[in-house]
């Protein structure tokens, strides 16, 4: 059994308590229009050209040159280019060859109170083989999950049970808009949110604040009373990342997140107060 | 921040001061000093420059004695040469000189003429230090007067006692020391490094206390002494701007393991962090039994994008100086050179930057001579070590004073009064009045070096995907033609990934160079070498001269910084790096040269992102690193730096030791900081 993974992070802050090192899981069944890891969805491995020190030598294109004089982007190109720039983004790794990179650094990740994350994309896609890192890891360090909770209900549950702690994304209760922002029903999401704040299992809530999109009080007000049925007493707002346009450049691709992404989202603390809520605005 | 503090600052900031310093041109002397032989030259000078200096004062200044002409005296020699410089790179004992005052040093000075009544050089030299210290009363007693004039009451009260009488309180303690230093820097000696100020201060802060005085009044005179040091900061020789030696070292350990971190080590901390100035630049002594608040003390500075906390652990630093001959209390009470050379106060005279192995240029000919007939890769390594002994015996000749006599010349220098030894012995720093006259190596490039031997260890010894002859034609190309090669090279293992095989071959590098260099003489009044792995500005200029490496690196493309990894390698994080960089046995190889960790500044935007990055310094010091500098980096600010200077006036960055402005820099040291930021974490 292997896990495709796009990257290994050795110092994520945000990821958890302590030093954490934080693996990218590749492939997400989601399409969150702000996604800043555009890299992460799909599960295939892709072709990464970095910009920054291109001698625009043009090497890497001439590999996959056609008769028709179209070039693109291929396999080949890897290897060609002057500067290293072109990559392959995708590594398949069994859980031990994946737990060997971990090991290497446990003692300084334990030293300051922390461990390892598994993310992504999203590594619930994954959770086979998530669950089998997390296991060889149980009792040598910190194992954390951040998912954004899209998974059967019953593959939740298992995962969860290897979790020290979790960091878990709500973005939209209405499920129509659910739909249209990230492609997938919310349905499961909220089950399984359920289910983790009823497990025992430490874990932060987390909203990645979107102008217009989530950040309405229709929305807030939802997540509030969600978090408060639930017994949640305090969240994190992640406010939408501006950069996040910067990867796809490098994939290829072009950025069309559908919102004003100029716009501050607002975060109507005063809401989520009323429901006994403290906010954490990162 | 006081009113005061506040006044002073924005005086600083205004920089309208500057415009009315007197611009002297060379300020030359060469008539005045024909015939004048050369060991009595020093004097004049530092005469004629105190004489053209002119008392003045920014507002709420309460120190003064900043340097008012552009330039110190020089003089065209024999050769044709300007000579101007006086030496530096030490740490100056300030504290015996604040403790007795100036009066009793020539009393002092007065008994051993007598003596040394027959011997005529030391009288010479005794007389002349006599001399340069009335040269100092005038300057001060002008000062006192201009005080006086100036309304500015505190300061010329305490220039009734100081220098002639010793210190009587932390304010007269510092501005005893400001007299000192300026009076150093007039006399052309460049990086007058600071020392272990919250040591040798102490005393006088804590008797101030102990009077009542609160921490917040003495936090206010250390932050109005802090901003006297950066007020001519920018005239001080340099390699660039902001290289100008004025490195303080806070904190530290005993013998008997005590912390020596007291309340004014977090004064000066606390001053540091609120005027956000490049100077003082502060290095903290650190080691395994450090508590994490002064790691997170330490990040709070680092997060202001100072450059600086610099890490030093005296678990590695203090061993190796004991192994190098300095004696146990000198190498507890070891300091920091102007960037991060490992160095003892007071009593020494070394030069810790005397000479560069060039460890890439070194390993590339060794390649080039041996890879035509070797059969295994032991035979390149074996001529790898081969080059480095051969390079340090050619360095050593290079630079004894056998072959070159100037460098044992008389000269009678004022810093002779604040080095121990030399009036006790009547002898000149020149004429071996010091303890210590050791001579410091730094190793440039070991990261490239490692990693060109690891690229012809995998592709032509054990992949066998590389001839030998096509990768010497490759090199002797610089790679034109050869660019899927190229790639291939840059691909193999680098040091600073934490992979074994090219960590161990930096390992042997190193251990090469331990062997044919440290404690070897160097033909000074007994003096011996050091081997470190800084680099200072050889990073950009010994790798000039060398061709294309192994590694995959350009003809004349710069090397990492000091202790890291080569600028092209894609870093997996800075736990790998740290490890790699921890292997070695550094208590062998500690003249000097940091590890330099870039961390975003995205990181520092809240106290748990300075906790993990305080984890993270902690992890080095845990490990045995033994010189740590941490950056703050934001890429896109650097470069829109390079294109609006005019928005960046206070943008400070680390350079290889020192912090300096951004926008002051040349394009080039510009260009390899923001390189450096590529792999940013």
């Amino acid at each position: 059994m292997t896990g495709r993974i796009f990257s290994i992070e050795e110092f994520s802050t945000y990821d958890g308590p302590g030093i954490r090192m934080t693996v990218f899981l590749k492939g997400c069944p989601l399409r969150c229009t702000w996604c800043h890891n555009p890299e992460g969805q799909s599960h295939a491995v892709e072709l990464v050209r970095s910009p920054n020190g291109c001698l625009g030598c043009g090497a890497c294109l001439k590999m996959g040159e056609l008769e028709t004089g179209t070039t693109c982007l291929v396999r080949a190109s890897v290897a060609v280019c002057p500067r290293k720039l072109v990559r392959l983004c995708g590594e398949d790794l069994t859980p031990e060859e994946l737990v060997e990179r971990i090991e290497k650094n446990l003692d300084i990740l334990n030293m300051s109170g922390g461990g390892v994350t598994f993310s992504g994309g999203e590594p619930l896609a994954q959770a086979e083989f998530v669950e089998a890192c997390m296991r060889l890891l149980r009792g040598k360090t910190n194992r954390a999950l951040q998912t954004s909770g899209y998974c059967r209900p019953d593959v939740f549950s298992r995962v969860l049970r290897e979790c020290d702690f979790v960091l878990y994304d709500l973005k939209l209760i209405d499920d129509a808009m659910h739909r249209r922002y990230t492609g997938v029903s919310n349905g499961q999401i909220l089950e399984n949110y359920r289910t983790l704040a009823a497990s025992g299992v430490p874990f932060i809530t987390r909203i990645p604040l979107i102008p217009g999109v989530n950040d309405t009080e229709e929305n807030t007000r939802a997540m509030a009373a969600l978090m408060q049925a639930c017994g949640v007493d305090h969240l994190e707002v992640l406010p939408y990342n501006k950069m996040a346009g910067g990867k796809y450049l490098m994939l290829g691709r072009k950025y069309e997140p559908g919102f004003d992404g100029s716009v501050e989202p607002t975060v109507r603390e005063e809401i989520f107060s009323e429901y006994g809520i403290e906010v954490r605005v990162l | 921040m006081t009113e005061n503090v506040k006044k002073s600052l924005a005086a600083l900031c205004s920089a309208e001061y500057k415009k009315q310093r007197i611009d002297n041109g060379e300020f030359d002397m060469t008539e005045a000093l024909r015939g004048v032989p050369k060991r009595l030259r020093r004097l004049p000078m530092l005469e004629a420059m105190l004489d053209a200096e002119v008392p003045h004062f920014l507002e709420a200044d309460v120190f003064g004695f900043h340097r008012y002409n552009k330039k110190t005296p020089s003089y065209v020699d024999v050769n044709g040469k300007r000579i101007r410089s006086n030496g530096g790179n030490v740490t100056p004992n300030y504290a015996r000189v604040i403790g007795k005052g100036f009066d009793a040093v020539l009393e002092e000075i007065d008994a051993k003429l007598a003596r040394f009544a027959d011997d005529e050089d030391r009288v010479e030299f005794l007389e002349t230090m006599k001399k340069y210290v009335a040269a100092v009363y005038r300057i001060s007693d002008r000062y006192r007067l201009a005080a006086e004039e100036a309304g500015n009451t505190r300061l010329a009260e305490a220039l009734k006692r100081v220098p002639r009488k010793a210190a009587t309180t932390y304010y007269e303690a510092c501005l005893f020391f400001k007299i000192i230093t300026y009076t150093l820097r007039c006399a052309s000696y460049y990086h007058m490094t600071i020392g272990r100020f919250d040591q040798y201060m102490y005393p006088y802060y804590q008797s101030d206390r102990a009077k009542g005085v609160s921490r917040e009044e003495l936090l206010e005179i250390t932050e109005l002494f802090f901003i006297s040091l950066n007020v001519d900061g920018d005239l001080y020789i340099g390699m660039q701007q902001g290289d100008n030696g004025q490195s303080m070292v806070l904190g530290g350990y005993d013998k008997h393991g005590n912390s020596m971190y007291n309340e004014l080590s977090f004064v000066c901390m606390d001053a540091a962090e609120e005027l956000s100035l490049i100077d003082p630049k502060i290095n903290l002594r650190v080691n395994k039994t450090t508590p994490d608040e002064i790691y997170e003390y330490g990040t709070r500075l680092t997060k202001q994008g100072l450059g600086f906390p610099q890490y030093c652990n005296d678990d590695i630093a203090v061993p190796y100086l004991q192994s190098i001959g300095y004696d146990e209390d000198e190498a507890w009470n070891y300091t920091v050179a102007a960037c991060w050379e490992y160095i003892i106060p007071d009593c020494a005279f070394d030069v810790p930057n005397r000479a560069t192995m060039n460890f890439p240029l070194a390993v590339n000919n060794a390649i080039h001579a041996a890879l035509p007939t070797a059969t295994d890769f032991s035979e390149v390594l074996q001529a790898a070590r081969d080059e480095i002994a051969k390079e340090c015996d050619r360095l050593r000749a290079e630079w004894s004073p056998l072959h070159n006599p100037g460098s044992l010349n008389r000269n009678y220098g004022y810093l002779s009064i604040f080095t121990d030894g030399c009036i006790e012995k009547g002898l000149d720093l020149s004429m071996g009045g010091a303890k210590y006259y050791n001579y410091g190596c730094h190793g440039a490039g070991i990261a490239t070096a490692a990693d060109a031997l690891e690229a012809v260890r995998t592709v032509v010894f054990e992949e066998k995907s590389v001839t030998a002859a096509e990768l010497l034609a490759a090199l002797d190309a610089d790679f034109v033609g050869y660019e899927t090669l190229q790639n291939r090279l840059l691909s193999c293992p680098k040091m600073g990934n934490n992979v074994d095989t090219v960590d161990a071959l930096a390992g042997e590098l190193m251990g090469a160079f331990d062997v044919s260099l440290n404690r070897k003489p160097n033909d000074k009044f007994g003096g011996v070498w050091r081997a470190g792995t800084g680099s200072a500005l050889e990073y950009i200029q010994s790798a000039k001269k060398c061709p294309a490496t192994a590694d995959g690196r350009h003809a004349g493309e710069a090397y990492g910084c000091s202790f890291s990894p080569a600028i092209t390698t894609r870093l997996n994080g800075p736990l790998s790096v740290i490890r790699s960089f921890t292997k070695f046995d550094l208590k062998r190889i500690s003249n000097g040269g940091p590890l330099t960790l870039e961390v975003h500044d995205t990181v520092f935007r809240n106290a748990e992102g300075e906790k993990k990055v305080a984890q993270l310094v902690k992890a080095f010091v845990m490990l045995g690193g033994h010189q740590l500098q941490i950056n703050s980096i934001n890429r896109d600010r650097l470069l829109d730096a390079q294109e609006h200077p005019e928005n960046y006036p206070n943008l400070i960055v680390r350079v290889w030791g020192w912090s300096g402005y951004f926008c002051e820099l040349d394009k080039v040291y510009q260009d390899h900081v923001i390189q450096r930021t590529e792999f940013t974490v």
